[in-house]
């Protein structure tokens, strides 16, 4: 589904310069830097979608639970915050271990984006289901797309 | 003729990378405890019934897809998460028991536990008094 913001990257043009071309392929631009876009591995990742009569976050928090997990609205701002992070006996097991790799994000984070206008913060609802937050917020009456019916003259 | 051909060869290659790019690597912690080698992945939207892990010829395949249950006619706005699968591959040494590989998947985490061969293990000397 989010894949379809891949439309906006065209192919390449006939006659582009092959030595930039090349590298290009080795090491894949992430694509044109959007004002609203964060470095790589930011944790937790978030798309935004809409629908017809509401816009929907994914916040993708694998492994937290959703008391851990704090998601405010404040002048149309999301603001999605928490902890992950072991236990303190867990923590303790952890510091002995010996680690091959350790990619995934621990501790806290917080992360907020602005939202479009005119939702209906009042009605808001989020959910939580493997390890992704949605949060449906829904359109106000006036902003939601209205059919306008064609008479016969 | 021959030219045309020519060309189309390279699209399919990079249609074919293009694809590749399309599946996440999942961030993952490897450590070793109690004889094992534990390996805990972030899959978030992934379920069980939509992971798949296979092992094969001493690799291990790590596969999922996201199952998100987005309502009809979304449009995206912005898109960090970009892509539907999750696909990860690791090496296994020899010393790892296949057999006895565990997994479980809760609330976005994969958790596996490789155990190692008997053989493999720690042991301990013990020292005799002359």
């Amino acid at each position: 589904m989010f894949g379809d913001l891949r439309r906006f990257d065209t192919d390449w043009a006939p006659g582009t310069d092959w030595f930039r071309r090349f590298f290009d392929e080795m090491w894949p631009d992430p694509g044109a830097a959007d004002i609203r876009s964060v470095p790589r591995g930011s944790f937790p990742m978030i798309n935004v979608g809409r629908t017809d009569d509401a816009v929907r976050v994914y916040v993708f928090a694998p492994g937290l639970t959703p008391e851990a997990l704090d998601i405010s609205l404040q002048d149309n701002v999301l603001t999605v915050g928490g902890q992950r992070s072991e236990t303190a006996a867990e923590d303790e097991a952890s510091a002995q271990r010996s680690h091959f790799r350790r990619e995934r994000q621990q501790g806290a984070f917080s992360r907020s984006l602005a939202l479009p206008e005119g939702l209906d913060v009042e009605r808001a609802e989020a959910r939580f289901h493997n390890g992704v937050c949605e949060v449906v917020l829904p359109k106000r009456e006036e902003l939601k797309p209205r059919r306008i019916e064609i008479k016969a003259s | 003729m021959n030219e045309v051909a020519k060309q189309d060869a390279p699209r399919e290659v990079i249609e074919g990378r293009e694809r590749r790019r399309e599946a996440m690597l999942p961030a993952v912690d490897i450590f070793e405890e109690d004889n094992a080698l534990h390996l805990i992945a972030d899959m978030p939207g992934v379920q069980r019934d939509t992971l798949s892990i296979e092992v094969n010829d001493n690799v291990l395949s790590l596969e999922g897809e996201l199952a998100l249950g987005m309502p009809e006619g979304l449009t995206s706005l912005y898109a960090e998460v970009r892509a539907q699968r999750f696909s990860r591959r690791f090496t296994l040494s020899h010393e790892i028991e296949v057999e006895g590989i565990q997994a479980n998947i809760d609330n976005g985490v994969l958790r596996l536990v490789l155990p190692k061969k008997e053989t493999h293990r720690r042991r301990r000397i013990e020292i005799k008094t002359a």
